[in-house]
């Protein structure tokens, strides 16, 4: 029963069931927060998390209709509710319009409305001279603070986290944590998140979920992260230390081992040359390189803030940004198409590209089709599509699913099927734009074995990402990107290592360094 | 974009409450609609194109880019009824095609009257931003605020939905489709932007519509105004303005008629 008075939310024998489903997600489910308490709730991707944190904060079924049942609910009537996605929070164009928006539903007299914007704002660390400020102008991070204003505004007791941090960058994500600390305050407060390494402080208590939306424990940090070590890494959580256990573990060692390149067959020649290189956008240079090459077996991270040029660099490499320049491919000199389009093609033919959004770049209805789609424009015969489908369904662990709407995957599950579709045909390069954003530790991981298992069939890799870790551990080589200029690119430890067995590695250390 | 539609001065126009505005605008629809004089069709398209030129506060190139489509709507409009409307002095005769001095007069006072129409449709657009428009609505107008904010959302999501476009657009011709031939080709090709677009936005609309409810919005009930949208002295200066333009067109049209011709109606 839940009787006691400083009980804030809590249900006690939730059954809840999504229309359509086979199972249910939570069976016979209890919970309950107290007063003052910071609770997290852990578990892997699709065990119902975000769910419960609906039903606690009166979203489901209020807001969004689900057949559920349960013997009792408290849903605390001051409660404040910030969503993963800082660009569908808003509806207003301008940060003052936003937060009046919240005063204005709250009957707030408009003389009382600017101060009380000021003083939200300042509570999450943002200060502006002006309030009337484009949205649109503001960084993820700060759109996410923002964000976290306007929850403010209304004081709320309960504050409900679905996942606040999962789409910033590492910047945006300490400045949204550093805020949510600094509110806590005399807050009750019901997280879900699957990076933990900036909460530890913040949280008293955690609940780990299994896969079937069932409990499992309940217990401070530090304890429960000893206790389910194991479980936090089959569920794919970001607990402290993942990425050491992971490399420490057979298949991460695996990863790293340099003993297993084959570097019999690779060739020496570069694939990408460039020089005195610029990509435009509306006649502005977005991205300039000075010098660079990529040669095959290269595993290349691009590193840098936020808007400095990094996608950029990409799309122009693909052609589909004006540019001017040396830009060789293969030896080929790509300035010497004369349209965009022409250019376009004639990079796709060599570089596999993977969109941030996998869903952007899904072109067919069905799981099989979508890999086979690039096989049939080019006029494969029906067998040997076939088996060739077969065989990626295979490498990329999508088998059973072919049938299947590319849509109805899981997140994982459609990063490695744009992989899939985009290198069917054999190809040099693959670039990839942030694969590993907003995914869990254990499908980071299957992106990163897949990448470096086609890095050690030749094909060289280059990827924009914010994950810090790869620099340390997987990548050969890093581009840092800043103001628009590609600044340096160096060899990482590992580069370095395996620099000592190839020559053409040899020959970039003496002209790079 | 938007910086695009940010006017370089303001004036009585632009301080007008949008409700007075639109009902001023609803009025001369009306006018232009009922209006079969050939010549003051034609002085009310001049009257506005000069007002529209000198109070919509935009520099004078971006004007005549906006207003340079409207050449087609006039092209558009007024051939069908040249070509092939009713008339009995014909001057010239061709199959189905036939212009007679009567379908001539009647085609460009139908492109003059379509021209008009967007020259007071541009004149309240350029003039009013959307914010201050269903803010307006909401208090002048009694507009249930569910839909006002319905709105307002779904505008600040159109510049999200060009940019995934132009992302679509990139991913197609990278993954190379271009198979797609024959008569369904701009099926397929709709639907190959249209799913993903679609896809994204509905979902986009749904969070943003959980994330408002959540802040409290229930869509109706009492709530107080961040811009409070009251009637001022511009509204008179408008509306003098704005009868001051039909008056001149009318007395321009009898005083200097180009076309001499007072109903352009077929009997």
């Amino acid at each position: 029963m839940m009787t006691e008075l400083d009980i804030m939310a809590g249900v006690q024998e939730l059954r809840l069931k999504f229309p359509g489903e086979e199972s249910f997600v939570f069976k016979d489910l209890s919970f309950s927060v107290r007063r003052g308490e910071k609770v997290l709730l852990l578990g892997p991707s699709g065990c119902g998390k975000s769910t419960l944190l609906q039903v606690l904060s009166g979203i489901m079924p209020e807001l969004v209709e689900v057949p559920m049942k349960c013997k009792e609910r408290i849903v605390p009537k001051s409660r404040g509710v910030l969503f993963q996605d800082p660009d569908t929070q808003f509806c207003m164009p301008y940060v003052d319009e936003e937060l009046a928006f919240v005063l204005e539903n709250l009957c707030v007299p408009r003389e009382e409305m600017e101060p009380r914007m000021r003083q939200a704002l300042e509570q999450v660390g943002l200060s502006f001279n002006q309030l009337h400020i484009p949205i649109q102008s503001l960084s993820q991070g700060m759109k996410q603070r923002l964000a976290l204003a306007s929850v403010l505004l209304a004081d709320p007791e309960v504050l409900f986290l679905d996942e606040p941090s999962a789409l910033l960058d590492p910047e945006g994500r300490k400045q949204i944590w550093e805020a949510i600390h600094s509110i806590a305050d005399q807050r009750t407060m019901v997280i879900v998140e699957h990076r933990i390494e900036e909460m530890l402080g913040l949280v008293d208590s955690v609940v780990l979920f299994g896969p079937e939306g069932q409990v499992l424990g309940q217990a401070s940090p530090g304890r429960l992260f000893s206790a389910y070590r194991e479980e936090l890494g089959r569920f794919g959580i970001w607990y402290p230390g993942v990425w050491e256990v992971f490399f420490k573990s057979h298949s991460g060692q695996l990863l790293l081992d340099n003993q297993m390149e084959d570097i019999s067959g690779l060739s020496l020649e570069p694939l990408i040359e460039l020089q005195q290189f610029r990509g435009f956008r509306q006649r502005t240079t977005v991205i300039e390189v000075e010098q660079a090459e990529v040669y095959p077996g290269d595993f290349i991270v691009i590193t840098g803030p936020n808007g400095a040029g990094k996608s950029s660099l990409l799309l122009s490499l693909m052609g589909l940004l004006p540019a001017e320049g040396v830009y060789r491919l293969r030896g080929k000199d790509m300035h010497a198409a004369k349209s965009g389009k022409r250019r376009t093609e004639q990079a796709a033919q060599q570089i596999g590209f993977v969109f941030q959004n996998p869903e952007m770049q899904f072109v067919a209805d069905q799981v099989s089709e979508e890999i086979a789609f690039s096989l049939y424009e080019e006029g494969y015969a029906r067998e040997d599509i076939s088996s060739l489908v077969r065989q990626s369904l295979r490498q990329f662990g999508l088998e059973g699913l072919e049938h299947r709407h590319p849509y109805q995957l899981s997140l994982g599950q459609k990063r490695r099927l744009s992989v899939a579709g985009s290198i069917v045909l054999d190809k040099a390069l693959l670039l990839l734009d942030e694969p590993t954003f907003g995914q869990d530790a254990v499908n980071t991981f299957a992106i990163l074995s897949l990448c470096e298992e086609l890095r050690r069939r030749g094909m060289a890799i280059v990827m924009v990402t914010h994950e810090e870790k790869l620099s340390d551990t997987i990548a050969t080589l890093e581009w840092k990107v800043a103001d628009g200029r590609l600044v340096s690119t160096k060899l990482t430890k590992r580069g370095q290592e395996m620099a000592f067995k190839r020559r053409v590695g040899n020959r970039r250390v003496a002209g790079h360094e | 974009m938007n910086d695009f539609l940010i006017p370089q001065h303001v004036n009585s126009f632009h301080r007008a409450n949008p409700v007075a505005k639109l009902l001023c605008m609803i009025l001369l629809f009306m006018l232009t609609l009922f209006t079969h004089r050939l010549d003051f069709v034609f002085y009310q398209m001049a009257c506005f194109l000069l007002l529209l030129l000198l109070f919509s506060g935009h520099r004078f190139w971006k004007i005549s880019l906006i207003i340079l489509p409207f050449l087609l709507v006039f092209i558009a409009s007024s051939s069908t009824m040249i070509l092939f409307g009713k008339g009995d002095t014909v001057w010239w005769k061709w199959g189905l095609i036939q212009i007679s001095q009567e379908s001539f007069y009647r085609g460009i006072h139908i492109g003059f009257k379509s021209v008009t129409f967007a020259m007071e449709g541009l004149l309240f657009v350029l003039t009013t931003p959307s914010v201050a428009l269903f803010y307006a609505l909401m208090q002048k107008a009694k507009l249930p605020p569910k839909y006002a904010y319905s709105f307002m959302a779904s505008i600040r999501l159109l510049p999200m939905v060009w940019e995934e476009l132009l992302i679509r657009r990139n991913a197609l011709r990278i993954r190379g489709v271009r198979s797609l031939r024959g008569g369904m080709k701009w099926l397929g090709i709709l639907k190959l932007y249209m799913v993903p677009l679609l896809a994204q936005g509905i979902r986009r609309a749904h969070r943003v519509a959980v994330a408002m409810e959540t802040k409290a919005f229930d869509g109706q009930g009492e709530r107080s105004y961040y811009y409070p949208s009251e009637y001022s002295k511009s509204d008179i200066w408008v509306i003098l303005l704005l009868s001051a333009a039909v008056a001149a067109a009318l007395l321009m049209s009898i005083l200097l008629p180009p076309f001499g011709i007072t109903d352009v109606r077929y009997r």
